[in-house]
């Protein structure tokens, strides 16, 4: 599956960024920020009145190349029932709008939505269109499922 | 096919080493109810893919739970959803399992590769292990080598297939040693 091409911004906060610094491109340095943030993504037809993925962070500051320094990152993914299937948290990571990529060297966590498969470790790579994460380093998981029912002899 | 079932009662004394042509089964323990808790996997990195709900544990992984260690180097788990049970789950290069049976017997086995398969089937439950790649099974009475060899862990045995077993030696004179 893959996400509809655009993905709608909604601005909670204030949500300014302006290009500055035109005269070199290399330091296209935008200005401004926003705060509580939240960018969906919706299930392709015929449920694409469905959200599949929902990314909000408490603030984002541009950076160059069109990125995003982005503090509490919150990525939310989603059946088609609508339930949450994953929640990943960062407290900081860089995030590419365009490209749906997401990447950050420090501490992030992904739990289940019934929220007994958790998972944690140091420096991520989170690719939007794929639902794939990769942490890089001190990988650590705890799944917490039920006994396994046993025959009788 | 024709199975030899040896259930906790065999004594050895001295050094014995015998090869046999037809699958093995041996019981490790009467199943019994296994202590609960959470499953852990730790590993250098990993790779999730959410849309087929995998996992790729890579490097140095260790899998805990509350009766087995295993460690490995590639780790394949797909991932339980809704609450369920870990139903499939494939761990490659240096094998290493641990566990110990109710009676406090350890139990080591390595391998090249282990698949794990979890499948509730009419009320019937159907929890293997798989050893591939030169298993094999270590207690502290006997060695048994086995390609492959298979935990059927809802039954506390192991089945073995044209096995190599050797017996040690406790060097007491005490009761007969069990085998496994």
């Amino acid at each position: 599956m893959r996400f509809n091409a655009a993905s709608i911004w909604l601005a909670a906060g204030a949500a300014v960024f302006l290009a500055a610094g035109l005269s070199d491109r290399a330091q296209q340095l935008p200005v401004g920020h926003a705060t509580d943030f939240t960018t969906i993504s919706y299930f392709e037809p015929p449920h694409d009145q469905q959200v599949k993925m929902k990314l909000t962070g408490a603030e984002a500051q541009p950076l160059p190349g069109g990125l995003l320094d982005v503090k509490q990152l919150r990525v939310e993914t989603f059946g088609l029932d609508g339930k949450t299937q994953v929640v990943v948290r960062a407290p900081q990571c860089t995030y590419a709008p365009l490209d749906g990529v997401a990447n950050s060297a420090g501490h992030m966590e992904l739990q289940s939505g019934d929220g007994k498969f958790h998972v944690q470790g140091e420096g991520f790579l989170w690719r939007q269109t794929a639902s794939s994460l990769t942490i890089s380093n001190h990988v650590q998981t705890v799944i917490d499922m039920p006994g396994a029912a046993l025959n009788g002899t | 096919m024709k199975k030899i079932i040896i259930i906790l009662m065999a004594g050895w004394c001295g050094l014995a080493v015998a090869q046999m042509n037809t699958p093995l089964s041996l019981r490790i323990n009467a199943p019994a109810a296994r202590p609960q808790g959470p499953t852990q996997i730790n590993s250098d990195a990993a790779d999730f893919d959410l849309n087929i709900h995998q996992g790729i544990y890579r490097g140095h992984v260790l899998v805990v739970d509350p009766s087995v260690r295993l460690t490995c180097e590639w780790l394949v788990v797909d991932l339980p959803q809704g609450g369920e049970h870990l139903s499939h789950v494939v761990a490659v290069t240096n094998v290493v399992v641990d566990f110990t049976n109710q009676n406090g017997e350890k139990y080591h086995v390595t391998s090249a590769k282990a698949v794990y398969d979890y499948k509730v089937v009419n009320t019937v439950t159907n929890e293997t292990v798989t050893f591939t790649g030169k298993p094999v099974v270590e207690s502290a009475t006997s060695t048994i080598y086995s390609e492959p060899m298979v935990w059927d862990r809802a039954r506390n045995r192991f089945s073995f297939t044209e096995p190599t077993m050797i017996s040690h030696d406790t060097g007491t004179n005490g009761p007969a040693p069990k085998l496994f």
